[in-house]
């Protein structure tokens, strides 16, 4: 078995061969600590609100909690809070939860993006959604909602039918006042997107050039904001979800996004997957993965190359094939809603040959194609002239970024949750993490060609699996009661390793059918907000193949 | 200056009309170029509208227009149609007559360039002894257009584009031209005609079949050096970079819709067809081949000149704006001035 198992990591703080001492990090923060809670995925910390930079510092520096996955900001009844779910690069199943409540009247506490550069634009979102105010951030304004917007649209006293007036002088023409940045008069400012060739869908990437040259860039996201997780506290556990993941990233890697509300929910809820529903959700899963890879790259030669080119049709036509496949087997081209909670939707087509055919078919082409990309792409000199060393993203700036999937892994950053914190049937199959240490453009680019290849020996693994199946054998759903209620005042957060990265989920219960808070880690949103580190100081070219490399989907990054 | 003017000589003789006389020649003239200018656009529009699509649709495995007529064609009126009919939004803060002028310049510069080009059987409207030096100016003024276009815009894509366009061409034009005059100096002759009639001699005889002089065959290096420069004067891949789509949107011709749409588009074929038939001219034996008359296997060089760019624009990356001033000035340049010594040298040597 190739796939290494890495050792657990206990020359930090508070780790143990079992995993993590909570009493011993207790220790180490001492009296900030004021109670402790314990949430499903790990123990909870919760502390005073002007605590937070001096918990977090100590935790990062001195417990190696290196990665904040996420920050949830929620409004009970009594108090505000934000939770910074913080784990290790190093070992993901490492975990603790900051918890931060605050009063009611007064919802503010210390930022902790002096820590975590992430942390910046999760807390934004968490003023912006949730109204709770972060002193001493250093860019308090709204990220997802526009900046005229009345209210905190999850917080629970957001009046819904409030009417939202938008006053005329913001309506003002936008390009009035544009046409340098006030510091520099040689500075040109140049609205990129939201209708932009190269932003892959409504991104606004607000830009100040000087010659070509960028001197400074602000994405502005939220144009495709549907409100998801605030639908999602609205549907049923058992079925009214699932629909919803196909939507965040919606191109074509709908199991995978399936796959972390079913992993969130199942442990919530205590459900055990049957084994043979794990090997078709690893099969399908990673199908998935071949087709967002293949998109991936399609669109990255549009950025590169132009439009109408030969690699963005290649990787279109590839891509269609590994769409068939799914089509086959959950019924629909892109929104899947294959998953259930316990198993999946049905069992493989039949007749099960023909289809086990198929997908060796398309495997035994893969690496045919790949060598043709190779060809095409990777070899060409130019393209290498336009990606190596363009869009330096350091393995520190990575970590401080939260950012994760290809992105980490192109920097050298040996992050793979599929290995680390294994789910599926993952830690059964032999496969390997691929990383590039080029840190640059072209080694994303490299780094999603090359998971091509192992996503494709996982499907070869999975259907010779399948295919030796004992037919008595074959349960795809587990015993999953007709309404689930898990017990108040569960919270886990549980992530996957989706397309573009680490994709967690964050849920409450409070003993109803449906979830109290519902927040959605997308990896998109973390890795996009690593595109001014990327860029500044770039030729406008470039920013816009890092904005390529960083591969975004912005239904995932706006939700 | 004198000029031979072999069209409308042979169609004044062909209606009975004195040649020698200046004012019949002006009209016959005027005749020709309706003539040519027409052929000209026709191919354009069968090219730019068409076979662009089933190109490009070949390279990149689709189909493209087959629902109008056999095999799409009768897309071309329909999209000529199309296209003339959309509303010309004039955008706020355009300086005109500047924006006007811009697409007209283009698509006339080029056309204009070929009027010195020997097409084969006679046609070729004037025969100045500067040809070869007229035509490039006649190219090069094509980018004072682009300049215009896109400084008057009043769009930042658009001036960026611009700047890109006219940083581009100062890059490219010198080591073009520097090229063509290597050329000049086998033939001896700015002449069209003349560096035509040069290459028909047999550079070596392999049996029976005779190779004939073309310089792109006595001197390749140059030949492989003008077909770059030629893809950044037409500005496509990996040259597209004052369009460049997706990083400033389509640059210079950002705010251009309808008919001046189509003259943007239109001058950028014509002006592919022209940097075809140059290099058709001085690298191909010009109109010269076996058996098919002259004209057709003049369309033959040029078209496959079209098709080379539309092979690039499939497979190759575009380079960064740095990238390319770079190619031109530190690379081309030398190139194109040690080819020139080089020739000169070496013609010096033999004569």
């Amino acid at each position: 078995m190739s796939l290494e198992k890495r050792t657990p990591v206990v020359d930090d703080v508070g780790v143990t061969e079992d995993g993590v001492d909570y009493d011993a990090l207790a220790d180490l923060l001492g009296d900030s600590i004021i109670d402790r809670e314990h949430h499903v995925n790990a123990e909870g910390f919760v502390i005073r609100p002007d605590d937070v930079q001096s918990v977090l510092r100590t935790l990062k520096d001195e417990a190696g909690f290196d990665h904040c996955s996420c920050v949830t900001a929620q409004d009970y009844d009594d108090r505000y809070e934000s939770i910074y779910h913080l784990k290790k690069y190093r070992d993901p199943t490492q975990e603790v939860s900051v918890v931060v409540p605050t009063p009611k009247d007064d919802p503010r506490h210390q930022t902790g993006s002096d820590v975590y550069e992430t942390a910046n634009w999760h807390e934004r979102e968490a003023y912006d959604l949730v109204g709770i105010e972060y002193d001493d951030h250093p860019d308090q304004r709204r990220i997802l909602l526009p900046e005229t917007w009345q209210g905190h649209p999850l917080s629970q006293d957001f009046n819904q039918d409030q009417p939202q007036v938008v006053s005329l002088r913001e309506h003002a023409n936008p390009l009035q006042d544009d046409k340098q940045s006030p510091d520099d008069p040689d500075t040109m400012f140049i609205n990129i997107g939201p209708h932009h060739p190269a932003t892959h869908g409504v991104l606004h990437v607000k830009t100040v050039l000087d010659g070509e040259q960028i001197v400074d860039i602000d994405p502005d996201i939220g144009y495709l904001h549907r409100c998801e997780e605030q639908m999602c506290q609205q549907g049923t556990y058992r079925h009214q979800i699932m629909p919803y993941p196909d939507r965040w990233d919606y191109i074509s890697a709908g199991i995978l996004n399936e796959w972390a509300y079913a992993r969130a929910a199942e442990d919530l809820a205590d459900i055990e997957v049957p084994e043979y529903a794990q090997v078709i959700r690893t099969m399908s899963a990673e199908m998935c993965r071949i087709a967002s890879h293949s998109l991936a790259l399609a669109t990255f030669a549009l950025d590169v190359f132009g439009d109408f080119t030969a690699v963005f049709q290649y990787g279109i036509r590839d891509r269609e094939i590994a769409q068939d496949l799914l089509e086959d087997l959950t019924g629909q081209r892109l929104m899947f809603n294959y998953l259930r909670l316990g198993g999946v939707a049905w069992d493989l087509p039949e007749p099960r040959e023909e289809y086990f055919e198929k997908i060796r078919d398309f495997l035994d082409d893969l690496p045919e194609k790949l060598a043709e990309y190779h060809d095409l792409v990777t070899g060409n000199e130019i393209f290498q002239m336009r990606c190596v060393d363009t869009g330096i993203l350091t393995p520190e700036k990575v970590k401080d970024y939260g950012a994760t999937g290809p992105v980490a892994r192109g920097s050298g950053v040996d992050y793979d949750l599929r290995r680390d914190d294994p789910y599926g049937y993952y830690d059964e199959l032999d496969w390997d993490v691929v990383t590039e240490d080029g840190c640059d453009n072209f080694s994303r680019v490299l780094v999603r060609l090359r998971e091509l290849e192992e996503s494709a020996r996982i499907i070869e693994q999975c259907v010779d699996l399948l295919e030796e199946w004992p037919e008595d054998d074959r349960t795809i759903q587990a015993n999953v009661p007709r309404t689930l209620k898990p017990d108040p005042d569960r919270e886990i957060y549980r992530a996957v390793e989706g397309a573009k990265g680490e994709l967690g989920i964050y849920i409450r219960s409070d003993g109803t059918d449906k979830p109290a808070r519902f927040k959605i880690r997308s990896p998109c949103f973390s890795n996009l907000q690593s595109l001014a580190e990327m860029s500044e100081g770039e030729y406008i070219p470039d920013m816009i193949a890092s904005l390529g490399s960083l591969d975004i989907v912005l239904g995932e990054v706006d939700r | 200056m004198q000029s031979e003017t072999p069209l409308p000589s042979a169609m004044a003789d062909l209606l009975g009309l004195d040649p020698s006389n200046p004012l019949v020649i002006f009209v016959m003239a005027f005749v020709a170029s309706l003539v040519v200018a027409s052929g000209l656009l026709t191919l354009v529009a069968v090219s730019g509208i068409w076979g662009k699509r089933k190109i490009t649709a070949a390279f990149t495995d689709r189909i493209a227009v087959n629902r109008h007529g056999p095999m799409g064609l009768l897309i071309i009126p329909a999209d000529a149609l199309r296209l003339l009919s959309k509303e010309l939004i004039i955008p706020e803060g355009v300086d005109r007559p500047a924006w006007d002028l811009g697409p007209l310049i283009m698509v006339f510069s080029a056309l204009a360039g070929f009027a010195v080009i020997p097409m084969g059987n006679g046609i070729q409207i004037a025969d100045p002894e500067v040809g070869l030096a007229y035509v490039f100016a006649m190219a090069s003024v094509a980018s004072l257009g682009l300049v215009m276009a896109g400084y008057s815009s009043n769009n930042k894509y658009s001036f960026l584009g611009g700047l890109r366009a006219v940083a581009q061409n100062l890059a490219y034009e010198i080591p073009l031209i520097l090229t063509g005059m290597s050329v000049v100096i086998f033939a001896g002759s700015l002449r069209m005609s003349t560096i035509v009639a040069e290459q028909a001699d047999t550079l070596i005889a392999l049996g029976p079949v005779a190779i004939p002089q073309w310089y792109a065959f006595v001197n390749p290096f140059a030949f492989v050096l003008f077909m770059v420069a030629n893809l950044a004067e037409v500005g496509r891949n990996p040259f597209d970079i004052p369009e460049a789509p997706t990083e400033i949107v389509a640059g210079w011709q950002t705010e251009y819709s309808s008919v001046y749409f189509v003259l943007a588009y239109l001058s950028e074929f014509i002006h592919i067809f022209l940097g075809g038939a140059i290099i058709a001219t001085i690298f191909l034996g010009g109109p010269a081949g076996p058996v098919l008359p002259g004209i057709v296997w003049f369309l033959i060089k040029i078209v496959a000149v079209y098709l080379f760019t539309q092979w690039a624009r499939s497979a190759v990356p575009r380079v960064r704006i740095d990238q390319l001033i770079e190619i031109g000035w530190k690379g081309m340049l030398v190139l194109s001035f040690a080819n020139l010594v080089l020739t000169a040298i070496i013609v010096g040597v033999i004569a």
